[in-house]
C-alpha cells in the first residue's frame, strides 16, 4: 500500500472546510451538502482501512513517517487495531451528525460546518498519532472547533460551558505537556537521540519514581477528558449547551480520547507506577458508575440526565480497562464503540425532540409515543442499546467488560454491574415519562412524526447496533493480536532494552543495546 | 573584519530619517503619505543590505558596533516591526488625526537606536541606542495632542523612563568601577576572574538588569506599560510591545549568554531573573484579567510574554528565545493590525463591548484576530505554540521543572482573557453594531503576511530555524 490513505482521510475534510470558506454563504443547501458528501466520501475511504488491516500484527499500519520539524518532530501515523475503530466511529458519525443538523442550524450554517469539518480533522490526528508532538498538536487543536461550536451555537449558558470545556481540559492538557517534556529531555540523555517516537518510548525502562509524576500528568489530562469523577464537572454543562451535533461528536468521540489515551500512552509507558495507582483508579471509576447513574436518575432534563449516563458508562469502561486482561480492554474499546452510537443515537434524539418542542424538561413531555410511532421505536431501540439488552450492541460490550473485571476482583465486578441496573433504572424511567402515558401538553399534539432525512440518519446506527449485538467477530478478531501486544508492554514482558537514570554508566551500555537492536534490524532488512 | 561597512545600514536609517524630516517641509499635508513611501523604501534598502552582510562577521570601531548574524537577526526583526507599523500608521494617522510630519522620522529614529542596540557589545554605545530609542519613543507616545490620554502616557513613560536609564548608567558606573572596562565580555571577564565576587559588580548588574526590567517590561517594573500602550496611538503601541522588547532582550542575551558559561557566583542573579520572570508571568496574565479594554489586555499580554522569554534566558536556551521573538512579532504585530482595522474616523473600538459580533460581521479580520489570539494563548498549530514549545523544552532540558509548571499554568490563565476577545467576537450578539473604514489596502497586507508568518512558523520553521541558530551561534563568547 503506497497511497497514502491515512493522511487522506484525516486531511480531506480540512480540504473541505477550506474550500467552503470561498462558497458563498447563501447558498445554504449546497453548503450542507458539500459538507455532507466531503464527510461521506471520507466515511467510504476510511472503511478501506478496515478492509485492508492485517489483524495477524500487532505493528502500526498504513504507517507514514516523514521529517517535519527535526529535533525528534516527525509526521508519524499509522493504526492499529485499537485506533483502527475509532477512526472509522469517527468518520461514520460525521455524516450522520452533519445530516442531523440539516435543519436545527440556521444561522451562521458556513461557519458551523467550517468548524465540524475541522473537528474531524483534529479527531483522526489524535487517534492516528505516533508522535507526540503530532499527538499533542492535534489533541490541542482539536479544542478550538469545539470550542467555538459550543460557544457560538450552543445554549443559553454557553459561554460558561465552552469556556468551562476549554480550560478544565487544557490545564490537563499543558500539564501533560510538561510531562512530554520531561519525556523527551530523559529519553535524550539516556540515548543521545531527540525523539518523540512513541515506540521510542516504549522501550525504555524509567525510573519509578519519575514514573509517578509523569503518570499523574498523564492520566489526569486523560481522566478530565473521559471524564472520571471528580473531573467530570464540565461534561454536563459542555452537553447541555452544545447543540445536538457537538453533543454527539463529544459523547460519541471526545470522551473516547481519554480513554484512548490511557490505553496508547498512559498504561504502556508507565506500568510501575500504573502499578502503585491501580486501586485509586479503581475507586474512582466505581465511584464514577454510581455517582453518574445516581446523578442521571434525578435529573430534570433529558440531555443532562444522557450527559450524566455518559459519565456512568465511561467508568465501567475505565474499569474494564484497568482490569488489565484481554477480556477487560476488548470489552472496553468494544463498550467504547457501543457507547459511542447508543449515546450518540441518543443526543440525536433528545435533539429531534428538542426541535419539535424546544424544550428538554422532561415534566414538558409525556405520550409523545402516540403522535410519533416510528420515532419512538427508534428511542426503543437506542435506549434499550444504551441499557445494555442482550441482541443488541451494548450487552456485548458490557458483558465482556464485567467478565474481564470478575476475572480480576469479583467484588469490583459486582459493584460494577450495578451499572446496567442504574442504566436500566434511569432509562426506562426517562423513557416512560416521556413517550407513554397520557399526553400532557397540548404542545405535543402539533408533534409530526420524523421525517426521511432523520430516519435515514438513525437507520445506519440502528443497523450497527444490532450488527453489533449479534455477530462481534469482525470487530472483535481485529483487535486481538493489538491488544495482546498491549498487555505484554504493560506486563512488562517486552521491555528490556533502555534504563534511563542519571547514572552515566548505564548511558554506555544502553548505547551497546542500542547498536546490537540496529544491526538486528539491518540483518532483518538484508534477509 | 574591521569595516566601515558595519555602520553601513544604521547610516541609511539615519539618513532617512533626516530626509524624511526635511522632505516634510516641502510636502502638503494630505500628501504625507509620500513620507510613508520613501521610508519604506530606505527600509527596505536596509533590509536587503543587511542581508547581504549575513555571515561576513563585519564589525567597527574597534568592535564597539559588529554586524555578525545575530546583530543581522534581531536588525531584521525590528526592521520588519518598523515596516509593519509604518504600512498601519499610513492611513491611522489620517483617521485619527495624528497626522504629524515627525511622525516617520522619529520612527526611523526609534529604529536606528534599537539597531545600535543589538549590535554592540559595549554598554556605553548601547546606552547611546538605548537613549536615542527612548527619546523618540516618548515623543511618539504623546503624539496625539489632543488626547489627555496620550500626554498621560508620554509624562509617565518619560519619568519612568529616566529612572530606568539612571538605574542602568548608575549599575553601569559600578561595573566600570569593579571591572575597568565597559565592554560586556570584559565585565563578564571579571566575573570569571575574581573568585570573591565584590558586592559592588553583583549590584551593578542586578541595577543594569533592572535598567533592562524597565524596556522589557517585567514586574514589577512594568507599572508604565499599561497606561503608555493604552495612551499612544495604536501602531505606536504595537511598535512598542516589540521592538524595544526584541532589542532589550537582545542585549539581555549578549550579556548572560556568556554570563552563565562562567560566572563562578551566578546564583544570586538566576534567582533574581527567577523572581522576576515568575512575578512576570502571574501578575501579568491575573491582572489582564480584570481588563475589559483591549489595548490594555494586549498590553498585560505583552508582559506575559516578556515571563515566557526570561525563561529562555535562564534555561540558556538562545535558539528559542530569538524563535520566540520571531513568532512574537508576527502575532502581536497582527494583533494590533486587527485592533486598528476596526476603527473609523475619530473613533477606535476598544472595549469588549465593541467586539460583540465582529467576527460574523467581519468575517476576515474576525478570523485572522482570532488566530493571532490562538496564538498569543499558544494553542497549536499556530506560531505561538511552537514558540512556547521551545522555550519549555529547553528549559525542562536545564531541570527546570518546576519553571515550567508555572509557565504553562500561567498560560493556562492567559487561554482565559485571549478567548474572552474571541468570545466577544463570535458568541455575543452586539448591542449597538459598529462600522469600520474598510478601505485601507496597506493595514490588510499586514494582517495578510502576519498571518502568513504566525501560520508558516507554527507549521514549517525549518528554515527560519535554521537561520536563528547561525544567528544565535555567532554569538561572541571569549
Amino acid at each position: 500500500m503506497n497511497l497514502p490513505i491515512l493522511s487522506f482521510v484525516i486531511f480531506f475534510p480540512l480540504a473541505g472546510a477550506v474550500i467552503l470558506i470561498f462558497i458563498n454563504k447563501e447558498k445554504k443547501n449546497f453548503l450542507r451538502s458539500f459538507a455532507f458528501s466531503v464527510a461521506l466520501i471520507n466515511f467510504i475511504i476510511s472503511l478501506t482501512l478496515y478492509f485492508n488491516f492485517n489483524a495477524q500484527t500487532p505493528d502500526p499500519q498504513f504507517v507514514e513517517k516523514e521529517a517535519w520539524i527535526g529535533y525528534g518532530i516527525n509526521y508519524h501515523v499509522g493504526i492499529d487495531g485499537i485506533s483502527l475503530f475509532l477512526v472509522l466511529l469517527s468518520t461514520f458519525m460525521m455524516p450522520i451528525v452533519i445530516l442531523s443538523s440539516w435543519t436545527s442550524i440556521q444561522k451562521r450554517i458556513k461557519e458551523y460546518l467550517i468548524f465540524m469539518l475541522m473537528l474531524e480533522t483534529g479527531i483522526i490526528g489524535v487517534f492516528v498519532s505516533l508522535n507526540l508532538f503530532l499527538f499533542y498538536v492535534f489533541w490541542e487543536a482539536m479544542l478550538i472547533p469545539m470550542y467555538f461550536l459550543i460557544g457560538a451555537w450552543g445554549g443559553p449558558r454557553r459561554i460558561y460551558a465552552t469556556l468551562k470545556y476549554v480550560l478544565f481540559t487544557m490545564f490537563g492538557s499543558l500539564l501533560m505537556l510538561v510531562a512530554i517534556f520531561v519525556l523527551y529531555t530523559t529519553y535524550y540523555k539516556a540515548t543521545g537521540v531527540y525523539s518523540f517516537n512513541l515506540f521510542d518510548y516504549y522501550k525504555i525502562i524509567l525510573n519509578p519514581n519519575l514514573q509517578v509524576w509523569l503518570f499523574l500528568a498523564f492520566a489526569l489530562a486523560f481522566a478530565i477528558k473521559v471524564p472520571m469523577f471528580p473531573f467530570h464537572t464540565w461534561l454536563p454543562d459542555a452537553h447541555v449547551e452544545a447543540p445536538t451535533a457537538g453533543s454527539v461528536i463529544l459523547a460519541a468521540v471526545l470522551l473516547k480520547m481519554g480513554a484512548y489515551g490511557f490505553l496508547r500512552f498512559a498504561l504502556p509507558l508507565f506500568p510501575e507506577a500504573l502499578e502503585k495507582f491501580l486501586p485509586l483508579l479503581v475507586i474512582l471509576s466505581l465511584i464514577s458508575i454510581i455517582y453518574g447513574g445516581l446523578m442521571a436518575l434525578i435529573q430534570k432534563d433529558i440531555k443532562s440526565l444522557v450527559a450524566y449516563s455518559s459519565v456512568s458508562h465511561m467508568g465501567l469502561i475505565m474499569l474494564a480497562i484497568f482490569a488489565l486482561n484481554m477480556e477487560g480492554i476488548e470489552g472496553a474499546i468494544y463498550q467504547m464503540l457501543n457507547h459511542g452510537l447508543s449515546t450518540g443515537a441518543l443526543f440525536l434524539i433528545v435533539g429531534i425532540l428538542y426541535e419539535r418542542a424546544h424544550t428538554r424538561q422532561i415534566k414538558d413531555f409525556g405520550g409523545v409515543s402516540k403522535q410519533m410511532p416510528v420515532f419512538s421505536a427508534f428511542f426503543l431501540i437506542c435506549m434499550l442499546s444504551s441499557v445494555g439488552l442482550p441482541g443488541l450492541n451494548g450487552f456485548v460490550g458490557e458483558v465482556l467488560c464485567l467478565f474481564g473485571v470478575f476475572k480480576t476482583n469479583t467484588l469490583l465486578a459486582i459493584i460494577g454491574v450495578s451499572t446496567v441496573i442504574l442504566a436500566a433504572g434511569y432509562l426506562l424511567w426517562m423513557f416512560q415519562r416521556v413517550m407513554q402515558g397520557p399526553i400532557k401538553n397540548e404542545k405535543i399534539l402539533s408533534f409530526k412524526d420524523i421525517n426521511k432525512r432523520e430516519i435515514g440518519y438513525l437507520i445506519p446506527i440502528v443497523i450497527l447496533m444490532f450488527w453489533m449485538g449479534i455477530y462481534p467477530k469482525p470487530f472483535l478478531r481485529k483487535m486481538d493480536t493489538s491488544v495482546t501486544h498491549l498487555l505484554n508492554k504493560v506486563s512488562r514482558r517486552e521491555r528490556v532494552f533502555i534504563k534511563a537514570e542519571k547514572d552515566k554508566g548505564f548511558i554506555s551500555e544502553i548505547k551497546k543495546v542500542l547498536e546490537k537492536e540496529k544491526n538486528k534490524e539491518m540483518e532483518e532488512e538484508l534477509r | 573584519m574591521n569595516s566601515f561597512l558595519a555602520l553601513f545600514p544604521l547610516l541609511i536609517i539615519v539618513f532617512a530619517a533626516l530626509l524624511v524630516l526635511i522632505l516634510e517641509v516641502f510636502i502638503k499635508k494630505e500628501n504625507r503619505n509620500y513620507l510613508a513611501y520613501v521610508s519604506l523604501f530606505f527600509l527596505i534598502i536596509c533590509g536587503i543590505i543587511c542581508g547581504k552582510f549575513w555571515d561576513k562577521d563585519y564589525s567597527y570601531f574597534d568592535g564597539y558596533l559588529f554586524l555578525d548574524n545575530f546583530s543581522i537577526f534581531l536588525s531584521f526583526i525590528i526592521i520588519i516591526t518598523t515596516f509593519f507599523v509604518i504600512l498601519l500608521s499610513m492611513k491611522y494617522i489620517f483617521l485619527q488625526d495624528v497626522n504629524y510630519g515627525e511622525f516617520y522620522s522619529l520612527l526611523l529614529f526609534a529604529l536606528s537606536g534599537m539597531m545600535i542596540m543589538v549590535s554592540s557589545g559595549d554598554f556605553l554605545v548601547i546606552f547611546l541606542g538605548l537613549e536615542v530609542l527612548s527619546i523618540s519613543s516618548y515623543a511618539l507616545a504623546g503624539l496625539r495632542i489632543k488626547d489627555e490620554k496620550s500626554s498621560e502616557a508620554a509624562i509617565k513613560y518619560f519619568l519612568l523612563g529616566s529612572f530606568a536609564s539612571a538605574f542602568f548608567i548608575y549599575g553601569l558606573a559600578l561595573l566600570y568601577g569593579a571591572s575597568h572596562s565597559t565592554e560586556i565580555l570584559s565585565i563578564i571577564d571579571y566575573f570569571k576572574s575574581e573568585t570573591s565576587l565584590s558586592l559592588m559588580a553583583l549590584i551593578g548588574l542586578g541595577l543594569v538588569i533592572i535598567g533592562f526590567g524597565f524596556k522589557i517590561a517585567v514586574v514589577p517594573f512594568h507599572m508604565w506599560t499599561p497606561d503608555v500602550y493604552e495612551g499612544a496611538p495604536t501602531p505606536i503601541t504595537a511598535f512598542f510591545s516589540v521592538g524595544p522588547k526584541a532589542a532589550g532582550f537582545a542585549v539581555l542575551l549578549r550579556i548572560f549568554y556568556p554570563y552563565w558559561k562562567v560566572a563562578l557566583n551566578s546564583q544570586a542573579i538566576f534567582w533574581l531573573l527567577c523572581i522576576i520572570s515568575v512575578l512576570t508571568m502571574v501578575v501579568g496574565n491575573f491582572v489582564a484579567l480584570r481588563q475589559t479594554n483591549v489595548k490594555r489586555i494586549l498590553a498585560y499580554s505583552s508582559i506575559a510574554h516578556a515571563g515566557y522569554l526570561l525563561i529562555a534566558i535562564l534555561a540558556q536556551d538562545n535558539t528559542s528565545l530569538v524563535f520566540y521573538l520571531t513568532v512574537y512579532l508576527f502575532m502581536n504585530i497582527g494583533a494590533f493590525a486587527a485592533v486598528i482595522a476596526l476603527g473609523k474616523k475619530d473613533r477606535e473600538y476598544l472595549e469588549l463591548e465593541d467586539y460583540a459580533g465582529v467576527g460574523f460581521k467581519y468575517p476576515w479580520i474576525g478570523a485572522t484576530f482570532a488566530v493571532f489570539l490562538f496564538s498569543l494563548a499558544g494553542f497549536p498549530p499556530t506560531g505561538g505554540f511552537l514558540a512556547k514549545f521551545y522555550v519549555f523544552v529547553g528549559a525542562v532540558r536545564q531541570g527546570l521543572v518546576p519553571l515550567v509548571i508555572i509557565g504553562v499554568l500561567a498560560s493556562l490563565v492567559s487561554v482565559f482573557y485571549y478567548l474572552r476577545i474571541i468570545v466577544y467576537m463570535y458568541m455575543r450578539e452586539p448591542s449597538t453594531e459598529i462600522e469600520i473604514y474598510i478601505e485601507n489596502p496597506a493595514l490588510f497586507l499586514v494582517l495578510f503576511l502576519c498571518l502568513y508568518g504566525v501560520l508558516q512558523l507554527g507549521l514549517f520553521p525549518g528554515n527560519i530555524l535554521i537561520l536563528v541558530q547561525q544567528a544565535v551561534s555567532s554569538l561572541p563568547l571569549f
